[in-house]
Protein backbone atom coordinates (compact mmCIF):
# COMPACT_ATOMS: atom_id res chain seq x y z
CA UNK A 1 0.00 0.00 0.00
CA UNK A 2 2.86 2.36 0.95
CA UNK A 3 4.45 1.83 -2.43
CA UNK A 4 1.18 2.24 -4.30
CA UNK A 5 0.62 5.63 -2.66
CA UNK A 6 4.13 6.66 -3.69
CA UNK A 7 3.50 5.53 -7.28
CA UNK A 8 0.16 7.30 -7.32
CA UNK A 9 1.81 10.54 -6.16
CA UNK A 10 4.57 10.30 -8.79
CA UNK A 11 2.09 9.55 -11.58
CA UNK A 12 -0.42 12.21 -10.48
CA UNK A 13 2.14 15.02 -10.05
CA UNK A 14 3.93 13.95 -13.24
CA UNK A 15 0.78 14.20 -15.34
CA UNK A 16 -0.27 17.42 -13.62
CA UNK A 17 3.07 19.06 -14.40
CA UNK A 18 2.94 17.87 -17.97
CA UNK A 19 -0.62 19.16 -18.39
CA UNK A 20 0.45 22.58 -17.12
CA UNK A 21 2.53 23.05 -20.25
CA UNK A 22 -0.35 22.21 -22.62
CA UNK A 23 -3.52 23.42 -20.88
CA UNK A 24 -4.09 27.14 -20.38
CA UNK A 25 -5.86 27.02 -17.02
CA UNK A 26 -4.67 29.73 -14.54
CA UNK A 27 -4.99 27.60 -11.38
CA UNK A 28 -2.98 24.80 -12.95
CA UNK A 29 -0.43 27.19 -14.44
CA UNK A 30 -0.06 28.89 -11.08
CA UNK A 31 0.57 25.54 -9.42
CA UNK A 32 3.26 24.59 -11.93
CA UNK A 33 4.98 27.98 -11.98
CA UNK A 34 4.77 28.94 -8.31
CA UNK A 35 3.56 26.26 -5.89
CA UNK A 36 5.57 23.44 -7.42
CA UNK A 37 8.66 25.66 -7.27
CA UNK A 38 8.08 26.26 -3.56
CA UNK A 39 7.58 22.54 -3.00
CA UNK A 40 10.86 21.85 -4.73
CA UNK A 41 12.63 24.37 -2.46
CA UNK A 42 11.27 22.62 0.64
CA UNK A 43 12.21 19.16 -0.66
CA UNK A 44 15.68 20.46 -1.65
CA UNK A 45 16.20 21.69 1.93
CA UNK A 46 15.39 18.20 3.25
CA UNK A 47 17.67 16.70 0.62
CA UNK A 48 20.52 18.77 2.07
CA UNK A 49 19.90 17.15 5.48
CA UNK A 50 19.85 13.73 3.85
CA UNK A 51 23.16 14.57 2.18
CA UNK A 52 24.68 15.51 5.53
CA UNK A 53 23.47 12.30 7.17
CA UNK A 54 24.77 10.27 4.24
CA UNK A 55 28.17 11.95 4.40
CA UNK A 56 28.45 11.29 8.13
CA UNK A 57 27.34 7.66 7.81
CA UNK A 58 29.71 6.93 4.94
CA UNK A 59 32.81 8.44 6.47
CA UNK A 60 32.16 7.31 10.05
CA UNK A 61 31.72 3.75 8.77
CA UNK A 62 34.97 4.04 6.87
CA UNK A 63 36.83 5.23 9.96
CA UNK A 64 35.26 2.71 12.36
CA UNK A 65 35.98 -0.29 10.10
CA UNK A 66 39.31 1.19 8.88
CA UNK A 67 38.40 0.68 5.23
CA UNK A 68 40.75 1.70 2.40
CA UNK A 69 41.92 5.35 2.70
CA UNK A 70 40.02 5.72 5.98
CA UNK A 71 42.45 8.41 7.16
CA UNK A 72 41.22 10.79 4.44
CA UNK A 73 37.73 10.46 5.92
CA UNK A 74 39.05 12.01 9.14
CA UNK A 75 40.13 15.06 7.12
CA UNK A 76 36.73 15.20 5.37
CA UNK A 77 34.81 15.03 8.65
CA UNK A 78 37.24 17.46 10.29
CA UNK A 79 36.64 20.02 7.52
CA UNK A 80 32.90 19.40 7.70
CA UNK A 81 32.68 19.96 11.47
CA UNK A 82 34.97 23.01 11.40
CA UNK A 83 32.78 24.70 8.78
CA UNK A 84 29.61 23.71 10.71
CA UNK A 85 31.14 25.24 13.83
CA UNK A 86 32.05 28.49 12.07
CA UNK A 87 28.74 28.57 10.21
CA UNK A 88 26.32 27.83 13.05
CA UNK A 89 28.12 28.35 16.37
CA UNK A 90 31.13 30.65 16.28
CA UNK A 91 30.68 34.03 14.61
CA UNK A 92 33.84 36.11 15.15
CA UNK A 93 32.30 39.32 13.78
CA UNK A 94 29.93 42.02 15.00
CA UNK A 95 27.03 41.06 12.70
CA UNK A 96 24.39 38.46 13.55
CA UNK A 97 24.65 34.78 12.69
CA UNK A 98 23.62 34.16 9.10
CA UNK A 99 24.73 37.56 7.87
CA UNK A 100 28.25 36.70 9.10
CA UNK A 101 28.71 34.22 6.24
CA UNK A 102 29.64 37.02 3.85
CA UNK A 103 30.97 39.45 6.44
CA UNK A 104 34.68 40.12 6.20
CA UNK A 105 36.19 39.49 9.62
CA UNK A 106 33.96 36.53 10.48
CA UNK A 107 35.67 33.18 11.02
CA UNK A 108 33.57 31.56 8.28
CA UNK A 109 34.54 34.23 5.74
CA UNK A 110 38.20 33.86 6.73
CA UNK A 111 38.03 30.11 6.19
CA UNK A 112 36.33 30.56 2.82
CA UNK A 113 38.77 33.16 1.58
CA UNK A 114 41.99 31.70 2.93
CA UNK A 115 41.39 27.95 2.91
CA UNK A 116 38.53 26.95 0.63
CA UNK A 117 39.25 29.39 -2.21
CA UNK A 118 42.97 28.58 -2.63
CA UNK A 119 42.29 24.85 -2.24
CA UNK A 120 39.58 24.94 -4.91
CA UNK A 121 41.80 26.85 -7.32
CA UNK A 122 44.70 24.47 -6.60
CA UNK A 123 42.61 21.41 -7.39
CA UNK A 124 41.56 22.91 -10.72
CA UNK A 125 45.08 24.12 -11.51
CA UNK A 126 46.41 20.58 -11.04
CA UNK A 127 44.41 19.66 -14.14
CA UNK A 128 46.95 21.52 -16.30
CA UNK A 129 49.71 19.17 -15.14
CA UNK A 130 47.66 16.02 -15.55
CA UNK A 131 46.37 17.08 -18.98
CA UNK A 132 49.95 17.81 -20.09
CA UNK A 133 51.20 14.43 -18.90
CA UNK A 134 48.15 12.57 -20.26
CA UNK A 135 48.23 14.23 -23.68
CA UNK A 136 51.96 13.50 -23.94
CA UNK A 137 51.29 9.81 -23.40
CA UNK A 138 47.85 9.34 -24.96
CA UNK A 139 47.83 11.60 -28.06
CA UNK A 140 49.51 9.06 -30.36
CA UNK A 141 49.04 8.44 -34.08
CA UNK A 142 47.77 4.87 -33.55
CA UNK A 143 44.98 4.81 -36.12
CA UNK A 144 42.85 7.14 -38.25
CA UNK A 145 40.50 8.17 -35.41
CA UNK A 146 43.37 8.81 -33.00
CA UNK A 147 45.14 10.88 -35.66
CA UNK A 148 41.99 12.94 -36.22
CA UNK A 149 41.71 13.53 -32.46
CA UNK A 150 45.38 14.47 -32.24
CA UNK A 151 45.24 16.95 -35.13
CA UNK A 152 42.05 18.65 -33.94
CA UNK A 153 43.35 18.69 -30.36
CA UNK A 154 46.60 20.36 -31.37
CA UNK A 155 44.82 22.86 -33.65
CA UNK A 156 42.43 23.77 -30.84
CA UNK A 157 45.22 24.07 -28.30
CA UNK A 158 47.17 26.44 -30.52
CA UNK A 159 44.17 28.22 -32.07
CA UNK A 160 42.50 29.07 -28.75
CA UNK A 161 45.45 31.07 -27.43
CA UNK A 162 46.88 34.35 -28.79
CA UNK A 163 50.11 32.66 -29.87
CA UNK A 164 48.11 30.87 -32.59
CA UNK A 165 47.47 34.21 -34.27
CA UNK A 166 51.21 34.76 -34.62
CA UNK A 167 51.75 31.61 -36.66
CA UNK A 168 52.28 32.72 -40.29
CA UNK A 169 50.43 31.14 -43.20
CA UNK A 170 53.52 29.39 -44.55
CA UNK A 171 54.15 27.63 -41.25
CA UNK A 172 50.59 26.29 -41.27
CA UNK A 173 51.18 25.09 -44.83
CA UNK A 174 54.42 23.35 -43.81
CA UNK A 175 52.54 21.63 -40.98
CA UNK A 176 49.91 20.38 -43.45
CA UNK A 177 52.61 19.11 -45.81
CA UNK A 178 54.35 17.27 -42.95
CA UNK A 179 51.05 15.76 -41.81
CA UNK A 180 50.24 14.66 -45.36
CA UNK A 181 53.62 12.97 -45.75
CA UNK A 182 53.33 11.40 -42.28
CA UNK A 183 50.05 9.80 -43.38
CA UNK A 184 51.38 8.49 -46.73
CA UNK A 185 54.86 7.55 -45.38
CA UNK A 186 53.92 3.94 -44.66
CA UNK A 187 52.79 3.41 -48.28
CA UNK A 188 56.05 4.58 -49.88
CA UNK A 189 58.82 2.04 -49.56
CA UNK A 190 61.68 4.13 -50.98
CA UNK A 191 62.44 6.46 -48.05
CA UNK A 192 64.97 8.49 -50.06
CA UNK A 193 62.28 9.25 -52.64
CA UNK A 194 59.88 10.17 -49.84
CA UNK A 195 62.39 12.52 -48.23
CA UNK A 196 63.19 14.32 -51.52
CA UNK A 197 59.47 14.67 -52.32
CA UNK A 198 58.85 16.15 -48.88
CA UNK A 199 61.78 18.55 -49.22
CA UNK A 200 60.75 19.77 -52.68
CA UNK A 201 57.08 20.13 -51.68
CA UNK A 202 58.02 22.10 -48.57
CA UNK A 203 59.94 24.59 -50.72
CA UNK A 204 57.86 24.74 -53.90
CA UNK A 205 54.28 24.64 -52.56
CA UNK A 206 54.58 27.80 -50.38
CA UNK A 207 56.08 29.68 -53.36
CA UNK A 208 53.27 28.44 -55.61
CA UNK A 209 50.58 29.34 -53.06
CA UNK A 210 52.10 32.79 -52.57
CA UNK A 211 52.41 33.49 -56.30
CA UNK A 212 48.76 32.50 -56.82
CA UNK A 213 47.74 34.83 -53.98
CA UNK A 214 46.09 31.99 -52.02
CA UNK A 215 48.05 32.64 -48.84
CA UNK A 216 45.20 34.61 -47.27
CA UNK A 217 42.85 31.62 -47.32
CA UNK A 218 41.26 30.70 -43.96
CA UNK A 219 42.77 27.22 -44.12
CA UNK A 220 46.20 28.71 -43.44
CA UNK A 221 45.06 30.56 -40.31
CA UNK A 222 45.04 28.28 -37.27
CA UNK A 223 42.59 30.41 -35.19
CA UNK A 224 40.13 30.33 -38.11
CA UNK A 225 40.45 26.55 -38.40
CA UNK A 226 39.93 26.29 -34.65
CA UNK A 227 36.74 28.34 -34.95
CA UNK A 228 35.57 26.15 -37.83
CA UNK A 229 36.18 23.01 -35.75
CA UNK A 230 34.15 24.52 -32.90
CA UNK A 231 31.38 25.83 -35.15
CA UNK A 232 30.89 22.83 -37.44
CA UNK A 233 32.05 19.38 -36.24
CA UNK A 234 31.92 20.21 -32.51
CA UNK A 235 28.46 21.81 -32.84
CA UNK A 236 27.19 18.86 -34.86
CA UNK A 237 28.50 16.43 -32.24
CA UNK A 238 27.06 18.49 -29.37
CA UNK A 239 23.67 18.73 -31.09
CA UNK A 240 23.61 14.98 -31.65
CA UNK A 241 24.36 14.40 -27.96
CA UNK A 242 21.74 16.98 -26.91
CA UNK A 243 19.06 15.41 -29.09
CA UNK A 244 20.00 11.97 -27.76
CA UNK A 245 19.75 13.17 -24.16
CA UNK A 246 16.41 14.89 -24.86
CA UNK A 247 14.94 11.74 -26.41
CA UNK A 248 16.27 9.69 -23.49
CA UNK A 249 14.74 12.14 -21.02
CA UNK A 250 11.35 11.94 -22.77
CA UNK A 251 11.45 8.14 -22.76
CA UNK A 252 12.53 7.97 -19.11
CA UNK A 253 9.95 10.58 -18.04
CA UNK A 254 7.24 8.64 -19.88
CA UNK A 255 8.29 5.47 -18.06
CA UNK A 256 8.22 7.28 -14.70
CA UNK A 257 4.83 8.97 -15.08
CA UNK A 258 3.21 5.79 -16.38
CA UNK A 259 4.58 3.81 -13.44
CA UNK A 260 6.84 1.55 -15.52
CA UNK A 261 10.10 2.81 -14.05
CA UNK A 262 10.32 1.45 -10.51
CA UNK A 263 13.96 2.18 -9.73
CA UNK A 264 13.00 5.67 -8.48
CA UNK A 265 11.53 4.06 -5.35
CA UNK A 266 14.51 1.81 -4.84
CA UNK A 267 13.06 -1.34 -6.51
CA UNK B 1 71.39 8.39 -36.76
CA UNK B 2 70.83 5.67 -34.17
CA UNK B 3 71.95 8.00 -31.38
CA UNK B 4 69.48 10.66 -32.55
CA UNK B 5 66.73 8.05 -32.54
CA UNK B 6 67.74 7.00 -29.03
CA UNK B 7 67.53 10.62 -27.87
CA UNK B 8 64.01 10.86 -29.30
CA UNK B 9 63.03 7.60 -27.60
CA UNK B 10 64.34 8.92 -24.28
CA UNK B 11 62.50 12.20 -24.80
CA UNK B 12 59.35 10.22 -25.45
CA UNK B 13 59.72 8.37 -22.16
CA UNK B 14 60.35 11.38 -19.97
CA UNK B 15 59.44 11.08 -16.33
CA UNK B 16 56.14 12.79 -15.63
CA UNK B 17 57.74 14.90 -12.87
CA UNK B 18 59.99 16.48 -15.49
CA UNK B 19 56.89 17.38 -17.55
CA UNK B 20 55.26 18.84 -14.45
CA UNK B 21 58.31 21.04 -13.78
CA UNK B 22 58.36 22.32 -17.38
CA UNK B 23 54.62 23.04 -17.38
CA UNK B 24 54.97 24.73 -13.98
CA UNK B 25 57.77 26.96 -15.25
CA UNK B 26 55.97 27.76 -18.51
CA UNK B 27 53.00 28.99 -16.45
CA UNK B 28 54.94 30.61 -13.64
CA UNK B 29 57.45 32.68 -15.62
CA UNK B 30 54.88 34.59 -17.75
CA UNK B 31 52.77 35.17 -14.62
CA UNK B 32 55.70 36.57 -12.64
CA UNK B 33 57.17 38.51 -15.56
CA UNK B 34 54.27 39.33 -17.91
CA UNK B 35 56.40 41.83 -19.83
CA UNK B 36 58.75 39.09 -21.02
CA UNK B 37 56.03 37.48 -23.09
CA UNK B 38 53.72 40.05 -24.59
CA UNK B 39 51.44 38.44 -27.16
CA UNK B 40 48.78 40.61 -28.83
CA UNK B 41 45.20 39.38 -28.32
CA UNK B 42 42.85 39.35 -31.29
CA UNK B 43 39.09 39.50 -30.70
CA UNK B 44 37.08 36.53 -31.87
CA UNK B 45 33.61 36.80 -33.37
CA UNK B 46 31.72 35.46 -30.34
CA UNK B 47 33.38 37.90 -27.96
CA UNK B 48 32.60 40.75 -30.34
CA UNK B 49 28.92 39.69 -30.41
CA UNK B 50 28.77 39.73 -26.57
CA UNK B 51 30.34 43.18 -26.50
CA UNK B 52 27.99 44.53 -29.17
CA UNK B 53 24.92 43.10 -27.43
CA UNK B 54 25.80 44.67 -24.07
CA UNK B 55 26.84 47.87 -25.80
CA UNK B 56 23.36 48.19 -27.34
CA UNK B 57 21.84 48.59 -23.85
CA UNK B 58 20.92 52.07 -22.70
CA UNK B 59 21.27 53.95 -19.43
CA UNK B 60 18.79 52.68 -16.83
CA UNK B 61 18.29 49.31 -18.52
CA UNK B 62 18.07 46.33 -16.18
CA UNK B 63 20.51 43.44 -16.48
CA UNK B 64 20.38 40.24 -14.47
CA UNK B 65 23.86 38.78 -13.94
CA UNK B 66 23.84 35.17 -12.83
CA UNK B 67 26.83 33.73 -10.95
CA UNK B 68 27.28 29.99 -11.38
CA UNK B 69 30.87 29.33 -10.57
CA UNK B 70 32.98 28.69 -7.52
CA UNK B 71 36.46 28.71 -6.11
CA UNK B 72 37.83 26.14 -8.56
CA UNK B 73 36.81 28.05 -11.67
CA UNK B 74 37.31 31.53 -10.24
CA UNK B 75 40.62 32.18 -12.06
CA UNK B 76 38.93 31.50 -15.40
CA UNK B 77 35.52 33.14 -14.96
CA UNK B 78 36.12 35.90 -12.45
CA UNK B 79 38.04 38.24 -14.81
CA UNK B 80 35.10 38.18 -17.23
CA UNK B 81 32.65 38.87 -14.35
CA UNK B 82 34.59 41.98 -13.43
CA UNK B 83 34.91 43.11 -17.07
CA UNK B 84 31.17 42.59 -17.71
CA UNK B 85 30.22 44.49 -14.54
CA UNK B 86 32.59 47.34 -15.47
CA UNK B 87 31.06 47.52 -18.94
CA UNK B 88 27.52 47.61 -17.51
CA UNK B 89 28.28 50.23 -14.87
CA UNK B 90 30.12 52.33 -17.46
CA UNK B 91 26.84 52.56 -19.36
CA UNK B 92 24.73 53.45 -16.30
CA UNK B 93 22.91 50.13 -16.36
CA UNK B 94 21.16 48.72 -13.29
CA UNK B 95 22.69 45.40 -12.28
CA UNK B 96 20.91 42.59 -10.42
CA UNK B 97 23.18 39.75 -9.31
CA UNK B 98 21.91 36.30 -8.50
CA UNK B 99 23.93 33.25 -7.41
CA UNK B 100 22.66 29.85 -8.49
CA UNK B 101 25.58 28.05 -6.90
CA UNK B 102 26.23 28.30 -3.14
CA UNK B 103 29.69 29.73 -3.85
CA UNK B 104 28.22 32.09 -6.44
CA UNK B 105 27.11 34.37 -3.61
CA UNK B 106 30.72 34.97 -2.62
CA UNK B 107 31.83 35.26 -6.24
CA UNK B 108 29.23 37.97 -6.87
CA UNK B 109 30.37 39.76 -3.72
CA UNK B 110 34.04 39.54 -4.79
CA UNK B 111 33.27 40.77 -8.31
CA UNK B 112 31.22 43.73 -7.07
CA UNK B 113 33.87 44.58 -4.48
CA UNK B 114 36.58 44.49 -7.13
CA UNK B 115 34.60 46.90 -9.31
CA UNK B 116 33.85 49.21 -6.35
CA UNK B 117 37.48 49.15 -5.19
CA UNK B 118 38.69 50.07 -8.68
CA UNK B 119 37.31 53.54 -7.82
CA UNK B 120 36.07 54.00 -11.37
CA UNK B 121 32.40 54.39 -10.54
CA UNK B 122 30.31 56.02 -7.89
CA UNK B 123 28.21 52.98 -7.02
CA UNK B 124 25.52 52.67 -4.39
CA UNK B 125 23.80 49.48 -3.35
CA UNK B 126 20.06 49.42 -4.10
CA UNK B 127 20.51 52.33 -6.53
CA UNK B 128 23.01 50.92 -9.00
CA UNK B 129 22.98 47.26 -8.05
CA UNK B 130 21.07 44.69 -6.02
CA UNK B 131 22.42 41.36 -4.83
CA UNK B 132 19.89 38.58 -4.51
CA UNK B 133 20.62 35.69 -2.11
CA UNK B 134 21.38 32.07 -2.94
CA UNK B 135 18.47 29.65 -3.15
CA UNK B 136 18.84 25.93 -3.65
CA UNK B 137 17.10 24.45 -6.66
CA UNK B 138 19.08 25.39 -9.76
CA UNK B 139 16.80 25.20 -12.78
CA UNK B 140 13.70 25.42 -10.55
CA UNK B 141 14.93 28.78 -9.31
CA UNK B 142 15.49 29.87 -12.92
CA UNK B 143 11.93 28.78 -13.67
CA UNK B 144 10.75 30.75 -10.63
CA UNK B 145 12.57 33.89 -11.81
CA UNK B 146 11.01 33.41 -15.23
CA UNK B 147 7.45 33.38 -13.91
CA UNK B 148 7.40 35.17 -10.56
CA UNK B 149 10.63 36.35 -8.99
CA UNK B 150 8.85 37.66 -5.89
CA UNK B 151 7.67 34.20 -4.81
CA UNK B 152 11.23 32.91 -4.94
CA UNK B 153 12.94 35.94 -3.41
CA UNK B 154 11.39 38.15 -0.77
CA UNK B 155 14.54 39.92 0.39
CA UNK B 156 18.01 40.73 -0.89
CA UNK B 157 21.32 39.42 0.38
CA UNK B 158 21.31 41.95 3.27
CA UNK B 159 17.84 40.81 4.39
CA UNK B 160 16.22 44.01 3.06
CA UNK B 161 12.72 43.34 1.74
CA UNK B 162 12.60 43.58 -2.05
CA UNK B 163 9.48 45.77 -1.87
CA UNK B 164 11.55 48.35 0.05
CA UNK B 165 14.27 48.52 -2.62
CA UNK B 166 13.55 51.22 -5.23
CA UNK B 167 15.56 49.38 -7.90
CA UNK B 168 13.24 46.40 -7.59
CA UNK B 169 10.14 48.42 -8.54
CA UNK B 170 8.58 46.82 -11.60
CA UNK B 171 10.91 43.85 -11.48
CA UNK B 172 8.74 40.78 -11.04
CA UNK B 173 9.87 38.26 -13.62
CA UNK B 174 12.58 37.63 -16.16
CA UNK B 175 10.75 39.54 -18.89
CA UNK B 176 11.17 42.71 -16.80
CA UNK B 177 14.91 42.54 -17.42
CA UNK B 178 16.40 43.91 -20.62
CA UNK B 179 19.20 41.37 -20.68
CA UNK B 180 20.46 38.33 -18.81
CA UNK B 181 24.16 37.61 -18.55
CA UNK B 182 25.17 34.20 -17.31
CA UNK B 183 28.59 33.42 -15.83
CA UNK B 184 28.70 29.70 -15.68
CA UNK B 185 31.01 26.80 -14.91
CA UNK B 186 28.55 23.91 -14.92
CA UNK B 187 24.95 23.02 -14.15
CA UNK B 188 22.76 25.03 -13.74
CA UNK B 189 24.32 27.24 -16.37
CA UNK B 190 23.66 28.87 -19.70
CA UNK B 191 21.71 25.90 -21.12
CA UNK B 192 19.24 26.06 -18.22
CA UNK B 193 18.77 29.82 -18.69
CA UNK B 194 17.92 29.15 -22.36
CA UNK B 195 15.56 26.26 -21.61
CA UNK B 196 13.72 27.55 -18.55
CA UNK B 197 13.65 31.34 -18.92
CA UNK B 198 15.20 33.41 -21.67
CA UNK B 199 14.10 31.55 -24.80
CA UNK B 200 10.47 31.21 -23.73
CA UNK B 201 10.19 34.81 -22.46
CA UNK B 202 12.24 36.33 -25.31
CA UNK B 203 14.86 37.92 -23.09
CA UNK B 204 18.29 38.29 -24.73
CA UNK B 205 20.96 36.17 -23.08
CA UNK B 206 24.74 36.11 -23.32
CA UNK B 207 27.13 33.93 -21.44
CA UNK B 208 30.67 33.61 -20.21
CA UNK B 209 31.83 30.11 -19.36
CA UNK B 210 34.83 27.86 -18.88
CA UNK B 211 36.66 26.64 -22.00
CA UNK B 212 35.53 23.09 -21.32
CA UNK B 213 31.85 24.13 -21.44
CA UNK B 214 32.05 25.88 -24.80
CA UNK B 215 31.28 22.78 -26.89
CA UNK B 216 28.05 22.26 -24.91
CA UNK B 217 27.01 25.90 -25.29
CA UNK B 218 27.98 26.38 -28.95
CA UNK B 219 24.72 24.88 -30.38
CA UNK B 220 22.76 27.56 -28.50
CA UNK B 221 25.15 30.25 -29.74
CA UNK B 222 24.84 29.05 -33.34
CA UNK B 223 21.04 29.09 -33.08
CA UNK B 224 21.08 32.63 -31.63
CA UNK B 225 19.54 31.55 -28.31
CA UNK B 226 22.75 32.69 -26.62
CA UNK B 227 24.05 35.91 -28.13
CA UNK B 228 27.78 35.35 -28.30
CA UNK B 229 29.90 33.65 -25.70
CA UNK B 230 33.01 34.49 -23.71
CA UNK B 231 34.95 31.26 -23.97
CA UNK B 232 37.22 30.68 -20.99
CA UNK B 233 40.31 32.69 -20.25
CA UNK B 234 40.88 33.74 -23.91
CA UNK B 235 37.32 35.10 -24.07
CA UNK B 236 37.84 36.94 -20.78
CA UNK B 237 41.11 38.47 -22.03
CA UNK B 238 39.50 39.59 -25.29
CA UNK B 239 36.55 41.12 -23.46
CA UNK B 240 38.82 42.83 -20.93
CA UNK B 241 40.70 44.52 -23.74
CA UNK B 242 37.50 45.74 -25.37
CA UNK B 243 36.17 47.05 -22.05
CA UNK B 244 39.54 48.68 -21.29
CA UNK B 245 39.31 50.56 -24.59
CA UNK B 246 35.64 51.41 -23.99
CA UNK B 247 36.30 52.76 -20.47
CA UNK B 248 39.09 54.96 -21.78
CA UNK B 249 36.89 56.37 -24.54
CA UNK B 250 33.54 56.70 -22.68
CA UNK B 251 33.80 58.43 -19.34
CA UNK B 252 30.17 59.50 -18.78
CA UNK B 253 29.72 57.34 -15.68
CA UNK B 254 33.36 57.18 -14.63
CA UNK B 255 34.69 59.26 -11.74
CA UNK B 256 36.81 62.16 -12.96
CA UNK B 257 40.58 61.44 -13.08
CA UNK B 258 40.02 57.76 -12.24
CA UNK B 259 42.67 55.49 -13.74
CA UNK B 260 41.49 52.54 -15.83
CA UNK B 261 43.69 49.50 -15.33
CA UNK B 262 43.85 46.44 -17.61
CA UNK B 263 42.28 43.25 -16.26
CA UNK B 264 43.88 40.09 -14.94
CA UNK B 265 43.00 37.68 -17.75
CA UNK B 266 45.15 39.57 -20.28
CA UNK B 267 48.35 38.86 -18.34
CA UNK B 268 47.28 35.26 -17.72
CA UNK B 269 46.90 34.61 -21.46
CA UNK B 270 50.68 34.64 -22.00
CA UNK B 271 51.00 31.87 -19.41
CA UNK B 272 48.27 29.84 -21.12
CA UNK B 273 49.85 30.40 -24.56
CA UNK B 274 53.27 29.19 -23.45
CA UNK B 275 51.78 26.22 -21.57
CA UNK B 276 49.83 25.17 -24.69
CA UNK B 277 52.95 25.41 -26.86
CA UNK B 278 54.92 23.29 -24.37
CA UNK B 279 52.13 20.69 -24.41
CA UNK B 280 52.14 20.58 -28.22
CA UNK B 281 55.93 20.14 -28.23
CA UNK B 282 55.55 17.23 -25.81
CA UNK B 283 52.85 15.68 -28.00
CA UNK B 284 55.14 15.93 -31.07
CA UNK B 285 58.07 14.41 -29.15
CA UNK B 286 55.85 11.66 -27.81
CA UNK B 287 54.72 10.81 -31.35
CA UNK B 288 58.23 10.75 -32.83
CA UNK B 289 59.31 8.42 -30.04
CA UNK B 290 56.22 6.25 -30.56
CA UNK B 291 56.91 6.07 -34.32
CA UNK B 292 60.56 5.03 -33.84
CA UNK B 293 59.68 2.43 -31.21
CA UNK B 294 56.86 0.98 -33.32
CA UNK B 295 59.22 0.68 -36.29
CA UNK B 296 61.86 -1.05 -34.15
CA UNK B 297 59.31 -3.52 -32.82
CA UNK B 298 58.11 -4.21 -36.38
CA UNK B 299 61.67 -4.81 -37.63
CA UNK B 300 62.49 -7.04 -34.69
Amino acid sequence: MKRQIAYFLVIFIGFLTLLGHFVNYPTLNNFIDNDATQWFDIIAAFAAFLGVINLLQLHLNKIVYKRKNWNYSIVTLGGFFIMIFFGFVFNGSSVSLGAHLKEEGSAFFWMFQNVYLPLGATMFALLAFFVASASYRAFKIRNFEATLLLISGVLLMIGRVPIGQLIPWWMSLEIYICLFFAIIASRIKNKKYLFYSLFITMICLPILIFSLGLNSLYIFKIPEIQEWIMDVPATAGSRAIMIGIALGTIAQSYRIITGRERSILGD
Amino acid sequence: MISIKNIFIKLGQLDRRFIFILIGLSVLIPLIKPNWVNIPIKTTQNTQIVFNELNKLKEGDKVLVSFEYGASTKPEIHPMSVAVLQHLFAKGIKVYTIPLWPEGLMMAKYALEEVIESNLFNLNEHIDYVSLPYKAGGEVIIRGIATDLRTVFTQDVNNILLKEIPMMKGVNRVSDFDFVFDLSAGVPGNAEWVQFACDEHKVPLSSGCTSIMVTDAIPYVESGQIRGILAGMPGAAEYEQMVFKYLNENKDFIIKDAVVLPGKATSRMSAQSIAHVVMVIFIILGNISYYILRKRIKNA
